[in-house]
């Protein structure tokens, strides 16, 4: 990392081309139901009181999701052209370097299940609890790569070194609880799998980014450019991964005096495990990186036009993760200033309020945006920092 | 320069915020415990017995079994026999017999003289060791040994050996179902065991010299042996004793007192030995845990009673027997079991030949002989408690993390469904270092079946009760430092009417249904 930063040191200095420093970082959080409160007690810490909880249960419904993304990225345009002939096509690309971390954590839950963690099983005594279809996908991994920027449309394409932190895949297909009120008698059923691969750095791969940028000349009238970008599309190879598969069930109505006084507390829950079809190994598997699709329309900030419209849509290959669309307008204050504000649908949560303002100066802009001013379920803020010189 | 002292400034102001555990409470119930205690698993033991609707104790234990291995043993014993020849023999020729000689053994078995023994188990070690410079062989042999008509005899032929290192043959032979003559050459004697040692040398050998330093020895160490058979006088030793024993439970009684009916009790002492048997039962007292002593008073406690030799043989052994029966209108046993004497004291002698060698050494023991000591009681089993209170402590681990996940309030939830004619109430004492913290009280006493009503479809009177046992949140949030829990039961067959405590039976097939559940108020923090 210190000589990639003597190397950007010594290069800022003798350069005498163009070239851009990119960095951004973002954080997002959301969920179609569990109110924001609950959320931030787990980053902040604090009590989560019984209202909270009450709240979001009249909020959700039978299939809920909640999500995270972090992460941070620096990119590197550099001066050095791929030919220093100027007639030849290579020479309007660049060689760029970037280098990211990222995180991702999604998770697709019942109603029933959030109500059972978070008030226990006294309340829903007598009571036939769904806890299926649960699916917990998390992943973290940093990136170093390099590739080659367009020098007028800014399409790049970068492939990416991958290591992988750690990385949880897991999925409950069937889970039933029932407990009785007379006997208080458990009766549990589950089928599901997980993996964790825990050790870091976990699995090593390899993922590209590209953003492509496509549509009408620059030189027309009223120019409209696009955006399709794909972010971490690659895999990693996991060669420490613990397995774990259960598929049973067990009904618990109590010990007998007998079984108290001849079994340990460890035998009791081997037991359990058992009953439940409780299985671990270590396996060897492959990792499908959290990658992200987006096809967006390209706002023109050299735009005469005070007023313009934007829109986008996205997606990640995780099964926790739900499309999102979003649209706005977009609004030039000043050249220095210029605003947008806007609705978001999907990702983790439900209809939101999306607003950016942009910052432009000589030779840096300034951008932040967030996909959820309204706070509603979540949080989010994006921060961009670009510097040409 | 400023812009690190910036990033250390806003890294301070970070690092100090400290995030606060995560937590949120939520309620539980586990089942803990589903159970049925009934009296089923002492029917037909010898323990208890049905008679009609009511359940009778009928008591039958063997409290002393001793066999003729127990009276007559013979320690492991090793005898020896050698040979060394006083001058230097020279020019031995191969196969010459230089040793043939007979040696006696006596047995140190203390007062007892055993004539024959028939061995059970046990084996002999044979080791032998020649010193000459040529192979001998060796014969030995046990005349009064045998089997089937066959005398022990082994024979080894042992390699050359020198002074110093002599060679050395070794064999186990296992000894069961030998019979061993200790009546001495003559047959008049006791405790005496021959052998004879046989020294040749190698008939393939050299011509060798036998010189006055060469030692020629065999030792056979008897192990192990156990008799199914003897024949001697069995001595008069003294078996005199004194027995200190806690009655399980009884010491866990703190208060209270227990009446019950009449009953009888009968000791019966046996003798399967062909001997006279002497047996004093010196004094039998109890203590119970608030140290109130009680001795047993009988006609039969005290003097000496004297067994005669039990007769017959073998399979027709008809053991000698003297019944010792104990009951209201020969004793205290009543009184003496009421005071729930815990801490049992009994003096006692046992004593073979009380007159001496008075059968000439004709004390017989067989494999079936057996001196036995059998105590049977019989009464209906009906008690009259009245607050009889059994307390016990159990150590106790519930240490819990209040940092992480952990219990801030629990109750036990007690569903019981009982058929015996008993009301109980419970008290739970939670103690540091045996110095009680919190005392918890039970909100409902465990109702006796006395109040209850007869089920049709099993025809017994039952009474179903439900009892919350509360542990307060300052109790709970002692659990880490508390190590002990005491746990009382107060016993009562209080009559429904009067409220008095009244002797009540015990019915047939009484059973106490127990569910225990715990409801738990927990604080999450994961």
């Amino acid at each position: 990392m210190r000589c990639l930063f003597i190397l950007f040191f010594v290069a800022t200095q003798f350069a005498q081309a163009q070239q851009t420093i990119v960095l951004d970082t973002y954080g997002h959080y959301n969920s179609t139901g569990v109110r924001r409160q609950v959320a931030d007690a787990f980053f902040y810490g604090g009590l989560i009181d019984s209202s909270q909880i009450n709240q979001s249960l009249t909020k959700l419904s039978a299939r809920n999701a909640f999500g995270l993304q972090m992460g941070f990225n620096a990119q590197w345009q550099t001066p050095w052209a791929l030919s220093k002939d100027a007639k030849n096509w290579s020479s309007s690309y660049r060689w760029v370097l970037g280098a990211g971390i990222h995180q991702y954590g999604g998770i697709h839950f019942s109603k029933d299940l959030f109500g059972l963690v978070f008030q226990g099983g006294l309340p829903y005594m007598g009571d036939s609890l769904d806890i299926s279809n649960l699916r917990v996908e998390s992943t973290t991994f940093s990136k170093l790569g390099f590739g080659l920027v367009n020098n007028s449309t800014q399409s790049s394409f970068l492939i990416h070194f991958v290591a992988v932190h750690n990385h949880i895949a897991a999925a409950l297909q069937k889970g039933t609880w029932l407990q009785y009120p007379a006997s208080a008698q458990i009766d549990l059923t589950l089928q599901g799998e997980a993996q964790f691969s825990g050790a870091s750095p976990a699995a090593y791969g390899v993922a590209f980014d590209l953003d492509y940028r496509f549509g009408s000349a620059e030189n027309d009238e009223a120019p409209q450019q696009f955006q399709f970008q794909v972010q971490n599309f690659g895999i990693a190879r996991s060669t420490q991964t613990t397995q774990y598969n259960l598929s049973g069930g067990f009904q618990y109505a109590g010990y007998s005096f007998a079984q108290w006084q001849q079994a340990t507390v460890n035998e009791l829950s081997d037991a359990f495990l058992d009953s439940l079809g409780y299985e671990k190994s270590a396996v060897s598997s492959w990792i499908l990186l959290p990658a992200q699709f987006q096809l967006a329309k390209v706002i023109n900030w050299e735009s005469p036009q005070r007023l313009e419209a934007y829109y986008g849509a996205q997606f990640m290959l995780r099964q926790t993760y739900t499309p999102l669309i979003y649209a706005g307008a977009h609004y030039k204050v000043k050249k220095a200033w210029q605003t947008g504000l806007g609705m978001a649908y999907g990702g983790f949560g439900g209809l939101r309020v999306q607003a950016y303002s942009a910052f432009h100066f000589k030779r840096s802009q300034l951008l932040l945006r967030s996909d959820n001013i309204a706070l509603q379920n979540g949080a989010s803020l994006y921060l961009q920092f670009r510097c040409d010189f | 320069m400023r812009l690190f002292v910036y990033f250390g400034i806003v890294a301070i102001v970070f690092s100090s915020c400290k995030k606060k555990a995560t937590r949120w409470q939520s309620d539980w119930v586990l089942p803990i415990l589903t159970d049925t205690l009934s009296l089923a698993h002492l029917y037909n033991d010898s323990t208890l017995s049905i008679s009609g609707a009511q359940i009778n104790i009928d008591l039958s234990r063997t409290l002393l079994d001793i066999g003729l291995s127990d009276i007559v043993k013979i320690p492991d014993t090793t005898i020896s026999q050698q040979y060394q020849s006083n001058f230097t023999v020279s020019n031995v020729s191969p196969g010459f017999t230089f040793v043939n000689s007979v040696k006696t053994h006596a047995l140190d078995l203390g007062d007892i003289l055993l004539k024959k023994v028939r061995v059970q188990s046990g084996q002999i070690e044979l080791k032998v060791y020649n010193p000459l410079n040529t192979a001998v062989l060796y014969q030995i042999e046990l005349p009064g040994v045998s089997q089937n008509g066959q005398v022990f005899v082994q024979n080894y032929t042992v390699a050359a050996g020198t002074v110093q290192n002599p060679s050395i043959a070794t064999e186990t032979i296992n000894l069961s179902g030998y019979e061993i003559d200790l009546s001495g050459q003559q047959g008049l004697e006791f405790n005496k065991i021959q052998s004879k040692l046989t020294l040749k040398t190698d008939p393939n050998g050299q011509t060798v010299s036998i010189f006055n330093n060469q030692v020629f020895k065999y030792e056979a160490t008897f192990e192990n042996l156990r008799f199914d058979y003897a024949k001697g006088y069995f001595g008069s030793t003294l078996l005199a004793d004194q027995q200190q024993f806690t009655l399980p439970y009884l010491d866990k009684i703190t208060g209270g007192s227990l009446s019950l009916p009449d009953l009888s009790l009968d000791v019966k002492i046996e003798n399967g030995f062909k001997m006279a048997l002497r047996a004093q039962i010196e004094q039998m007292n109890a203590t119970n845990t608030q140290g109130q002593s009680i001795s047993l008073n009988a006609p039969s406690i005290g003097p000496s009673m004297f067994l005669a030799p039990a007769v017959g043989s073998w399979n027709n052994l008809q053991p000698s027997s003297l019944l010792l029966h104990f009951d209201a209108n020969n004793s205290n046993i009543k009184n003496y079991i009421e005071n729930l004497g815990a801490y049992q004291n009994i003096s006692y002698q046992l004593q073979p030949n009380p007159w001496g060698n008075t059968s000439a050494g004709h004390d017989e023991a067989f494999a079936n002989s057996r001196l036995r000591l059998k105590v049977s009681a019989q009464m209906p089993m009906a008690l009259n408690a009245d607050a009889l209170t059994l307390q016990d402590t159990f150590a106790l681990d519930l240490s819990q993390d209040l940092n992480k996940t952990h219990v801030t309030g629990a109750t036990l939830i007690l569903d019981a469904t009982n058929a015996f004619p008993v009301a109980c109430d419970i008290v739970l004492y939670f103690m540091k270092d045996g110095q009680i913290m919190h005392t918890v009280v039970a909100d409902a006493q465990l109702a006796s079946a006395a109040l209850g009503q007869i089920d049709p479809q099993d025809g017994l009177l039952k009474k179903k009760s439900k009892i919350k046992i509360v542990l307060p949140p300052e109790l709970v949030a002692d659990l880490q430092v508390l190590n002990q829990v005491a746990v009382g039961a107060a016993f009562a067959t209080t009559d429904p009417t009067t409220g008095l405590a009244v002797q009540q039976a015990i019915q047939a097939n009484a059973f106490l249904a127990l569910q225990v559940q715990m409801q738990l108020q927990t604080q999450i923090r994961p």
